[in-house]
């Protein structure tokens, strides 16, 4: 791993601009020399995605100017992508969660669900003052 | 995201133009709360052009499909790309909502009345 593998983003902690990981995640796998299969890429991003919605939604409720730091970097041997994700909010493990009882029709709380679900490794540490979660995904072309 | 809407008969077509997602959900919600015909509604919502929906979209629909059929309507989804595919298959939203793969056959297909339990 090199410096030259890792992207940061600082961003505000606002729905409004999640589309831009996304977007970026994207972009980096693009080129990083290996092939990502479209599967791969959007499980990824979909992860992601829901992550950082929780930061804004859980970490943030009461502070609408935090920001998130993502993280992005890439393994080698075998590749995987790792998305780092830190807020200052308030300390939220969402590997803690309840997992949603998938037998019954619920309108909400498969976010964390499907993080898990989408990545291959997902944890979570608290500093004080600094949430992080961490993801790993591997990157395959044949998913 | 942008919404279109028109009518065929009693049925209510919604089509989804873009990111479907926790930025982009309210928009939908906003719809349905202000929207929703009188009676019981026939909703077919097509997801042909939405290339990426979380579960914020996700629980959008559920809301919508749940208004519906508290008032004996159902909400119907068709056309939805593999992305779309996948996040309600994992959820296994694919056994609540019914699923078309062409809007013609969503509109057309004889409307029943449904029973599921949404919390």
């Amino acid at each position: 791993m090199s410096e030259c593998d890792t992207l940061h983003l600082d961003m505000p902690a606002s729905l409004r601009y999640l589309n831009v990981v996304s977007a970026s995640i994207a972009a980096f796998l693009e080129r990083c020399g290996t092939p990502v299969d479209h599967t791969t890429i959007y499980n990824t991003q979909l992860a992601v995605q829901e992550a950082c919605t929780n930061i804004v939604r859980h970490a943030y409720a009461e502070n609408a100017a935090g920001r998130i730091s993502v993280c992005l970097t890439l393994l080698r041997m075998p590749p995987r992508l790792r998305v780092e994700l830190s807020d200052t909010g308030r300390p939220f493990d969402p590997c803690a969660v309840e997992l949603p009882d998938l037998d019954e029709v619920q309108i909400g709380g498969y976010g964390l669900f499907l993080i898990q679900s989408l990545m291959d490794e997902v944890s979570y540490d608290f500093q004080p003052g600094c949430n992080r979660l961490c993801m790993v995904k591997r990157l395959t072309s044949d998913e | 995201m942008h919404i279109t809407h028109r009518t065929e008969g009693d049925v209510q077509i919604l089509t989804l133009h873009g990111r479907f997602d926790a930025y982009e959900a309210p928009q939908l919600l906003g719809w349905f709360n202000r929207m929703l015909p009188e009676g019981e509604p026939r909703m077919v919502v097509n997801l042909g052009e939405v290339p990426f929906i979380d579960t914020s979209g996700l629980a959008a629909l559920v809301s919508g499909m749940k208004q519906c059929r508290q008032r004996r309507g159902d909400l119907r989804l068709c056309c939805f790309q593999q992305p779309v595919r996948i996040i309600l298959e994992l959820t296994r939203m694919n056994r609540a909502f019914e699923l078309f793969e062409a809007e013609v056959e969503a509109i057309n297909t004889p409307w029943g009345q449904h029973e599921h339990h949404v919390r």
